[in-house]
């Protein structure tokens, strides 16, 4: 055998499968275990062998990734082996995934537990951003939940890196309700601010208990955000015309359109613009001004992930709940996520329930034995 | 005024921030120092002359005896060769930087685990190129690529995919010494006195050539992309390196720059055609018989493989079988255990 037959035998006989979880289109989900330790991992087997070119671009994606990100936040890739034709991904093992705790009807949410959770959506998103890779599909139920309440963010089979000033990216990325106007008017120039605005969406959904803006096309997805924030005026959204890569006059770097001049732009109506305090009654105004600074149209304009995290909400009170202390859904929905997550789609697969976010039912919180047991531990640990 | 810290006050060191290459799976798996370098390829290259020896004893005792095997530095001056038909292919394709880089890059690590002896550098190249137009994002189809190279079909690009992914560690990103000379480039601009434009630009241009030229040399096995690049500056213009090198505050690193200039000068020479051909001949008699599709030792191997599978399976089988048998039709934890064992796949 050779020497790399054997080390690839050897990764192979560290892990074992326990049993089948999820099985899509182009990979089976186990959920397995360490030999040594009995730690649990999930493996995720990728379906190499059908494709007539070879191995995929989402799984060399996910793998390239992966093997290179390191952060309490991203997933941890441990082992990849192969086996035949299969590549075999050992990830680490999460519990739940945001998404299915934001469905949970049981729980309530404490603006202190979504100050967490977003708070460590954009730690993990700005060293992915410093490391110069694109996310390109952030969504709840792509936020893994660990069991020790971390937030990890998981699913690089979109990601790339920054394209360089002039080259062109596909526009037929992140999935439609999390997906930015500039996106949806066909931009083949874009930048970190897309997975910005999906941060926005996830925020807005954390607080409404809702989509915040579900779509039915890309047509309706339009329509949607302008109903909710207003139709953009030409020069609330300046565009660069996009330099090629041959191009070298500065001359017309300072010459912007409006827009309207984006490729597929399509007028969609004209939308007035409400604050969102109509619609965000309960949340106080740094909340609301960092939600803002994530859904500004002009995504030059839009905050940074740096910037976010240095943005007085962060530190104003409620300081962010202790990862430990954040509400869990008690299913373990760990096998139904890696289901989804194996689909790897785009577009969401139902077409959502297609109605503008009600306000929410803010319920008087109340204050149960848990809650206060959930408030004293609170003190005790940022006191 | 700084003042020393009361004693009952814990200093803080200030935040180390580390560089991001640092963290890279080039920083931490793929840096070797000369000796290492030599040390692996001298290793890999008599592990494969005694398996491949052992081989020709077992079909034939004696017929070993006069092989010439290829030694590891003739076996460095083949995928040498092959490294510049990357950029030859690269040319004809019209495929970025990148793209080149980073599919030589693959066939230097390739050869880091692997021997000429086991497997031909021409089929190895392909695919190392073709799965780097994956992984820098500028996929093809494969129909377009193989049927703009002459004599090639789908399957020799395909078959050895997986190996090469494998012996790469599945760690696909690269950082490469024109992107740092890029960043470099930017940086000259902005240095008070700098040259005026025009010279400037040809210093680029040359230092450019540099960067190709190293990439015939092992080093981006040794040194960092950044200090390349500051070398292959250094080459077109000394003066322009220690100056950048000066405003940095990164004196230091100028040691270690005339070893890196040396190496690129040396052994950025494009091997002669004539020597390699020899090699090559030489390799068509010592390589390993059990890579030789429809060789005998190749058959024997497969065999032995497909008993072994066979033998697992029926294995396998046995289990589903006896635990269907031992339960109650209607269900009971017993038929529980046997959709257990029939959902795990075949080639678990």
């Amino acid at each position: 055998m050779d020497a790399v037959e054997k080390a690839n035998a050897a990764r192979q006989r560290r892990w074992t499968k326990d049993q089948k979880v999820g099985e899509g289109t182009y990979a089976v989900v186990y959920r397995g275990r360490e030999a040594a330790t009995g730690r649990r991992v999930a493996i995720k087997k990728l379906k190499v062998g059908q494709f007539k070119d070879g191995l995929d671009m989402s799984a060399i994606r996910e793998v390239k990734y992966l093997r290179e990100l390191r952060h309490p936040n991203v997933i941890e890739l441990l082992d990849v082996f192969s086996s035949k034709t299969n590549l075999n991904l050992v990830l680490e093992f999460l519990d739940s995934e945001l998404e299915a705790i934001i469905k949970d009807r049981t729980l309530v949410f404490l603006p202190a537990d979504i100050k967490s959770w977003i708070a460590m959506t954009f730690r993990g998103l700005e060293y992915c951003h410093r490391n110069f890779v694109l996310h390109r599909d952030l969504k709840p139920n792509n936020l893994l939940i660990a069991s020790d309440g971390q937030l990890k963010l998981a699913d690089f089979g979109l990601a790339r890196d920054f394209a360089d000033p002039g080259y062109k990216m596909t526009c037929q990325v992140i999935t439609r309700w999390y997906r930015p106007p500039e996106l949806l008017f066909g931009s083949r120039y874009y930048s970190t601010a897309v997975d910005i605005w999906s941060v926005g969406c996830i925020f807005a959904e954390l607080m409404l208990r809702t989509p915040y803006l579900p779509g039915e096309s890309d047509m309706d997805q339009l329509k949607t955000i302008f109903r909710a924030l207003g139709t953009p005026a030409e020069e609330d959204w300046p565009v660069r015309p996009p330099r090629t890569a041959s191009d070298d006059t500065l001359a017309d770097v300072h010459a912007l359109q409006g827009h309207t001049k984006l490729p597929d732009y399509v007028p969609v109506g004209q939308f007035p613009k409400t604050p969102l305090r109509d619609l965000f009654t309960a949340a106080s105004a740094d909340t609301l001004n960092l939600l803002g600074k994530c859904l500004v149209y002009e995504p030059r304009k839009r905050i940074s992930a740096k910037e976010a995290l240095n943005h007085p909400y962060f530190s104003a009170l409620p300081y962010p709940s202790h990862p430990s202390k954040l509400p869990k859904c008690a299913a373990q929905l760990a096998s139904a996520k890696v289901l989804e997550e194996v689909n790897g789609n785009v577009d969401p697969v139902g077409q959502g329930p297609g109605v503008k976010a009600a306000p929410p039912k803010r319920a008087k919180r109340k204050l149960s034995d848990d809650d206060i047991s959930r408030n004293i531990a609170r003190k005790l640990d940022f006191s | 005024m700084a003042l020393p810290a009361p004693p009952d006050v814990p200093s803080i060191p200030p935040p180390t921030r580390t560089p991001l290459f640092e963290g890279s799976t080039q920083f931490r798996n793929w840096r070797f120092s000369q000796q290492q370098l030599h040390a692996t390829r001298v290793s890999l290259n008599r592990s494969a002359v005694t398996a491949i020896r052992n081989t020709f004893e077992a079909d034939l005792p004696g017929s070993s005896s006069d092989i010439q095997f290829l030694e590891s530095k003739e076996e460095l001056l083949l995928v040498k060769l092959y490294v510049t038909k990357i950029s030859q292919l690269c040319g004809h394709f019209r495929f970025p930087e990148e793209v080149e880089a980073t599919g030589i890059s693959y066939l230097k690590r390739f050869y880091l685990k692997n021997t000429v002896m086991d497997w031909h550098p021409k089929n190895v190249m392909l695919t190392a190129l073709f799965l780097a137009t994956k992984t820098t994002n500028n996929p093809i189809s494969l129909e377009a690529y193989t049927s703009n190279i002459p004599r090639t079909s789908a399957s020799d690009v395909l078959d050895l995919e997986f190996l090469v992914a494998q012996s790469l560690a599945f760690e696909f990103a690269i950082w490469h010494a024109h992107r740092a000379l890029w960043g470099l480039w930017l940086d000259v601009q902005d240095l008070p006195n700098a040259p005026n434009r025009d010279d400037l630009q040809k210093y680029y241009d040359t230092a450019v050539q540099h960067v190709r030229t190293s990439r015939l040399t092992d080093a981006e096995l040794i040194y960092p992309p950044s200090q390349i690049a500051l070398a292959c500056l250094s080459l077109a213009d000394s003066d322009l390196a220690a100056t950048w090198a000066r405003a940095k505050g990164a004196e230091s690193v100028l040691q270690i720059i005339p070893s890196i200039k040396d190496m690129i000068l040396q052994d950025g020479q494009v091997p002669s055609v004539e020597v390699v051909r020899e090699i090559d001949r030489r390799l068509k008699v010592c390589k390993n018989p059990e890579k030789v599709v429809g060789s005998k030792a190749y058959l024997a191997k497969k065999e032995k493989e497909e008993r072994e599978a066979e033998s697992k399976r029926a294995k396998k089988a046995e289990g589903v079988r006896k635990a269907m048998e031992d339960g109650d039709p209607f269900g009971d934890e017993l038929n529980g255990a046997a959709t257990a064992i029939a959902a795990l796949d075949d080639d678990d």
